[in-house]
């Protein structure tokens, strides 16, 4: 009695099982379901007239409501980026690829997207891209119904006119 | 004691508890609870120092989950904020202090997380330890229970009176346009309900539900400035209790003795001076071992509100009593305002049965001079 086990009980296994169901709210709904229209919404902020994209419901800047939903292009600039060489923590994506950072043409931040169809070496700040999306029919209403971006051909955007929304 | 600053709740606003918010994510839900208590103050996000937020991320079933407030709260220019583990009345206790330290004279303190989302009383089973209580499928509902007849069996107490204590606060809440449970029930109708865990009934238990919460503090100097009549902190004081529920003397809460007795005479008030006693007791046999805790019998002066039977915004139900309190002595009750009150206790707890506990002393007169 006075001894630990011969074979100490050296684990506790315990299995966690904790189900949630999340609403998406209504703006996130309403960015969700115009993706499946090949639809890309924002929302401006009412004070300083900033959009945000996807639409929020107040701005993290100057605290004040965005209740004006506009529809933005689905190209812009590539503001900053990085190839990766590691593998993808939930994705199947072949490395290395290039994550960027690309503010759509009348967007006041840029949105995360993945760079395809050119070599990571071809990619460069200030290039411009458009998004590419799965077929009609196949769109479900989530991020993935933008496979990825890829090159307009376009001459590249001066820096100054993305500078600030990187 | 010695001589501290004088803090008040200036501001205070609360979305009406809902069973489930199909439209709005948490952050989403207390945005407008922000922008509405800055509004009660006159004043803008900029004259607040100080941020300070109390949620669980296990309730949002997010990590870190209680990032996404930050875009809601006005966090920029980059902004000093903390957030609490905790029920959002400790966190309000913390601005206290940061007040005390000099360190701010003006606070947010928000509450928030969709209780509908997850699955609270599943939560709860974690806060045990995973060893020998949590694997037993113990819940917040059964430790309850345990306490619950525990009580019971010390002091006699009967099914009829946990039926009346249930039944006043239920009484109460219909005058409450925040609370969730709004309809009427008698002690009669409660007796009837079925158990849930015996001897706690259906009738007795506190409905969990989506709200967010936004409380405003201020030192004295510019607490006058955004309110007519601020409520100030007159005394304040948390305990806490072992974890291992066996250890301790289930039946009574040596811990919210003692944080009452300390937050009291902090305030230089007895308990029963108190027009308003706002509790977060989740079932009648928790207010009556927090009543006994205090000195104190049941009354119309106890929950007002409602109290957490009439709606249990978990991880917010805290901060409501304080700022009920508030509501109470700056003459914002309405329709379930208690006339002319002036000294208000506000409780608030985490844990299985009553582990932890904090009281707050308010009143319509500052403490220090």
């Amino acid at each position: 009695m006075n001894e630990p086990p011969k074979e100490p009980v050296k684990y506790v296994e315990t299995t966690i099982h904790l189900p949630y169901h999340y609403v998406a709210g209504d703006v996130r709904a309403r960015y969700l379901h115009a993706l499946k229209e090949k639809k890309i919404l924002g929302a401006r902020c009412s004070k300083a007239g900033k959009i945000f994209v996807p639409p929020l419901v107040a701005s993290p800047e100057s605290f004040a409501p965005c209740e004006e939903f506009i529809e933005i292009a689905a190209c812009g600039v590539v503001t900053t980026y990085c190839v990766v060489n590691i593998p993808v923590i939930g994705r199947n994506i072949e490395i290395p690829y290039v994550a960027a950072s690309v503010a759509l043409d009348g967007a006041d931040i840029s949105i995360f997207a993945m760079i395809q169809e050119c070599k990571p070496e071809d990619v460069r700040m200030g290039m411009r891209v458009e998004a590419v999306w799965k077929p009609d029919g196949e769109r479900q209403g989530d991020h993935e119904d933008i496979q990825y971006f890829r090159p307009t051909g376009e001459p590249d955007a001066p820096r100054e006119s993305f500078l600030h929304r990187l | 004691m010695a001589k501290l600053r004088n803090v008040a709740i200036v501001g205070f606003a609360q979305a009406p508890i809902v069973v489930r918010d199909e439209h709005r994510v948490a952050s989403e839900i207390l945005y407008p609870q922000v922008r509405r208590a800055l509004a009660d103050c006159g004043v803008e996000r900029d004259a607040i120092d100080y941020q300070v937020a109390g949620s669980a991320d296990y309730v949002d079933g997010r990590p870190f989950g209680f990032v996404a407030a930050l875009d809601v709260t006005g966090t920029w220019p980059p902004r000093q904020d903390l957030h609490l583990e905790m029920d959002a009345a400790f966190a309000a206790h913390y601005a206290w202090i940061r007040m005390q330290a000099g360190d701010c004279d003006t606070a947010i303190v928000c509450g928030y997380g969709k209780n509908s989302e997850g699955e609270p009383e599943h939560v709860l089973n974690l806060e045990l330890d995973p060893y020998y209580q949590a694997p037993l499928g113990l819940g917040p509902t059964s430790t309850a229970a345990l306490q619950a007849s525990a009580f019971m069996a010390r002091t006699g107490t009967t099914d009829r009176t946990l039926a009346e204590v249930a039944a006043r606060n239920r009484t109460a809440g219909v005058r409450n346009p925040d609370a969730l449970v709004r309809a009427r029930a008698t002690a009669d109708d409660l007796e009837r309900t079925p158990w849930a865990v015996a001897p706690l009934r259906k009738g007795y238990l506190a409905p969990t539900g989506d709200s967010a919460v936004c409380v405003v503090l201020a030192t004295e100097g510019k607490a006058e400035k955004m309110c007519e009549r601020p409520a100030w902190i007159r005394g304040v004081d948390q305990r806490i209790e072992r974890q291992t529920l066996g250890s301790r003397d289930l039946s009574a809460s040596a811990g919210a003795r003692l944080a009452a007795e300390k937050a009291l005479a902090m305030a230089g008030v007895g308990a029963r001076e108190a027009d308003v006693v706002e509790l977060a007791a989740t079932n009648p046999a928790e207010e009556l071992i927090l009543l006994e805790a205090l000195g104190i019998g049941p009354s119309d002066a106890v929950n007002p509100s409602g109290g957490p039977l009439c709606g249990h915004p978990f991880m917010m139900t805290g901060l409501i009593r304080l700022g009920e309190a508030f509501r109470q002595l700056a003459g914002r009750a309405g329709d379930h305002a208690v006339p002319r009150a002036r000294t208000a206790i506000a409780h608030a707890t985490l844990g299985h049965c009553l582990q932890q506990n904090l009281f707050f002393v308010l009143g319509t007169e500052r403490r220090w001079t």
